[in-house]
């Protein structure tokens, strides 16, 4: 009855498909050659002179760039516009907030974007959804370009066996010491060890005046990050199959336990539980001596406090000797909708070429391309975060990160307001990560 | 004289004809997305690739009712209307009863406090979460160094109960504007002889205000009782900004954030519709109890 049914189905998907296609060839009489057929590997491509540009193409792109990004953006479009006569590049810009349902309200009805720019943690989480196109074995370029990027960031893309994505754009977060704090304290510089800073922040706190040696911007992961990873923190095991050990393991309890101290001793600041004084503004008016945060502070500053001098350090070596923060950043990734997939293929690898990161780089977007390190052209204070990013570690690329994110978070807020002790509160986020793991 | 059943159908037909337009819009972009979503609410939707989804049938709804923080958001959801609706009905009636008054400079009153009802949501949320915020808040420093009611900065936005302070204050705040000019209007149908003839009869202020104004301005109070507890319960814009969805500890949701949440924060489209499902059947059975219990006592 069933394959009965299979076949009067197929049947009349044959007629329906033999019909259309004929209506089709009537009123539009073309080579029936498929549009996306892989171009022949042995005859010798035409070359662009010969072949006049046909139909122009138009591949869209969607991104979250800031305003002066968006501005240069603009510059490496028509740059890869001259280069790729026929091919036209739409961008659209998009809230950060607003940009994950943007995406699925686009997937949802079809209106998706041929390429975007997204968060490296949503790669995986839109590759599970079967959204993006897999790049390995498919992208011509794809091999070469791995080759060429850093290793943490190009692993933000892996999810099942295949690559989704290619790191467009990375970061990682350092430390930022403010040097009238220290002067007036008669410290000579930024902390090197987590036990000299833990001290050293407690130095440089006065919370009956509301002045405090560290200040974080949340209890989301991505604010102790560069803490937790420095202590020698992890989350989950290489493989990611469990958290017991991991995220509730001693390193993380140190790396928590550390932070959990420093807070009830009046040394980091209480506005990490919500509704505080923000981490940028504290710390360039004072009353944060020391936050963490990536290198877009520098423009950041410039248009809010043009008088404030940036100071960056490197973290805090932990009880290992090791320096470590965490791996931020954006992924340039194709759908698997898209209509133009090898012109959408084209735009990507340009993105990563060396002109376009080196134009980016210009406004403070850190190029990928580990063969930049070192280049003349990068502004100077790139050198403190690509040091930092040689050690950065990626967090978990796992379709249900934010949900882990949550559990880490939650654990953190209970532990800072007393409601469990450090162990009991990661030793509860293990076992909630543990069964998104076994989902 | 008789209309002809000809010409009763002619105008039935020119009727439906002039009705079609806006009811294929109410077709397509109302009936056909909610039954379009109560589909969705009994399958593990994947929004990239519907056909793939599966049934679960009703899954989703038990996982959410068997869910604490779902649980604990419909408390705060119930809670904002019970503080909210009284509120604005009671400071709404006062303040139409103070712009009925022959008082000088009455239509700029009536402006000033319609203000707020036209304010975005968004903006005026941020306000009042910057007013709150814990180190260096207006309303911490008035309470602190103005008035010295407290000794210590008090953290709102931190705290899971005192995180509603704002967002109670807020609802009311943008809400009596619009409360008052419903009551204006019902005040203003109140025949003056009334009102005049009990004077003469020895009623006093009170008397009157309980034995003729609020008798008669019973439909009024009726109407927006349930407009104001469907607009309570249909909460969202100021929590989401104000708790950033929950914060702290997923313990400060509202039931429609928490909708959002699940449909674009865990892509769980299946749970969200389940709740929005939930939610409008909740508001349709209190909207229907409201109106008969109120309606019931008017008529006698």
């Amino acid at each position: 009855m069933k394959a009965f049914n299979k076949w009067i189905v197929i049947a009349l998907v044959v007629a329906l498909a033999l019909l259309l296609g004929a209506c089709r060839q009537a009123a539009t009489p073309e080579p029936t050659s498929p549009p996306t057929a892989p171009p022949p590997t042995k005859a010798p491509e035409p070359t662009k002179a010969v072949e006049p540009p046909a139909e122009p193409v138009t591949i869209t792109y969607w991104h979250t760039m800031s305003d002066p990004e968006t501005a240069q953006l603009e510059k490496v479009v028509a740059a890869f516009e001259a280069a790729n006569p026929g091919i036209k590049v739409e961008t659209t810009r998009f809230a950060y907030d607003d940009f994950k349902s943007a995406l699925l309200t686009g997937l949802a009805g079809g209106e998706a974007p041929d390429t975007a720019r997204m968060d490296i943690v949503w790669a995986p989480e839109f590759a599970e959804q079967e959204a993006l196109l897999q790049l390995d074995g498919v992208m011509p370029e794809f091999e070469t370009l791995a080759e060429k990027v850093f290793p943490g960031p190009l692993a933000t893309n892996y999810w099942k066996g295949h690559y989704y994505g290619l790191p467009q754009n990375t970061n990682t977060q350092v430390l930022l010491w403010n040097k009238s704090n220290f002067e007036a304290a008669g410290l000579a510089g930024p902390p090197e060890t987590m036990e000299e800073f833990a001290q050293v922040a407690c130095e440089l706190s006065d919370p009956a005046n509301e002045q405090y040696g560290y200040a974080l911007g949340g209890t989301y992961f991505w604010a102790p990050a560069p803490v937790f990873y420095a202590m020698g923190g992890r989350i989950v095991d290489e493989a990611i199959t469990t958290a017991d050990g991991y995220i509730n393991g001693p390193e993380s309890v140190a790396a928590f336990s550390l932070l959990k101290d420093l807070y009830d001793k009046g040394c980091l600041s209480p506005n990490l539980l919500g509704g505080g004084i923000g981490t940028a503004d504290g710390h360039a008016t004072g009353k944060y001596a020391m936050i963490t945060d990536g290198p877009w502070m520098v423009d950041i500053y410039k248009g809010a406090y043009p008088d404030f001098e940036v100071n960056f350090a490197l973290v805090p070596k932990g009880p290992d000797g090791t320096t470590s923060s965490v791996v931020g950043g954006e992924d340039v990734v194709i759908f698997a909708t898209s209509e133009q997939q090898e012109a959408a293929m084209k735009w990507a690898s340009y993105l990563l070429s060396e002109e376009a990161q080196k134009m980016m780089a210009e406004v403070g977007v850190i190029p990928t391309r580990a063969d930049l390190i070192g280049d003349p052209s990068l502004p100077e204070y790139f050198d403190i975060f690509l040091q930092q990013l040689q050690t950065a570690q990626a967090r978990v690329p796992h379709p249900r990160w934010s949900d882990m994110d949550g559990a880490i978070n939650n654990a953190f807020q209970r532990m800072l307001r007393g409601d469990q002790t450090v162990q009991e509160a990661l030793d509860q986020a293990a076992s909630e990560i543990n069964q998104m793991l076994a989902q | 004289m008789r209309i002809s059943p000809k010409r009763d159908r002619k105008e039935t037909l020119t009727a439906f004809l002039f009705l079609a337009p806006g009811f294929a819009l109410f077709l397509l972009f109302l009936l056909g997305p909610m039954a379009y979503s109560f589909r969705i609410s009994f399958y593990d939707w994947k929004i990239v690739n519907p056909a793939k989804s599966q049934w679960v049938g009703l899954a989703n709804y038990a996982e959410t009712l068997a869910n604490p923080i779902f649980r604990r958001a419909v408390i705060n959801t119930l809670a904002y209307a019970v503080v909210t609706v009284p509120a604005q009905i009671a400071l709404g009636l006062a303040v139409a009863i103070l712009l009925n008054q022959r008082i000088r400079g009455r239509a700029a009153f009536r402006v000033i406090y319609y203000l707020p009802v036209i304010t975005s949501w968004v903006i005026v949320s941020l306000l009042f979460e910057y007013m709150f915020i814990g180190q260096a808040g207006l309303v911490n420093y008035v309470l602190r160094d103005v008035l010295g009611l407290i000794s210590e900065n008090i953290f709102w936005l931190a705290d899971p109960i005192l995180t509603f302070v704002p967002i109670h204050l807020l609802g009311i705040w943008k809400g009596v504007g619009w409360t008052a000019i419903i009551c204006l209007a019902g005040l203003q149908a109140i025949p003056e002889h009334l009102q005049e003839a009990a004077e003469v009869d020895g009623a006093g202020v009170a008397a009157r205000f309980f034995y003729i104004t609020l008798p008669l301005l019973r439909p009024t109070l009726v109407f927006l009782v349930v407009v104001l507890t469907i607009g309570a319960l249909n909460a969202y814009i100021s929590n989401l900004l104000i708790t950033n969805g929950g914060d702290p500890l997923d313990l400060t949701h509202f039931v429609l954030t928490l909708m959002y949440e699940a449909t674009f924060g865990r892509l769980d489209f299946g749970a969200g519709a389940a709740i929005s499902y939930m939610l409008t059947l909740f508001v349709f059975i209190i909207s229907v109890v409201q109106i008969r219990l109120l309606r019931r006592e008017m008529d006698i």
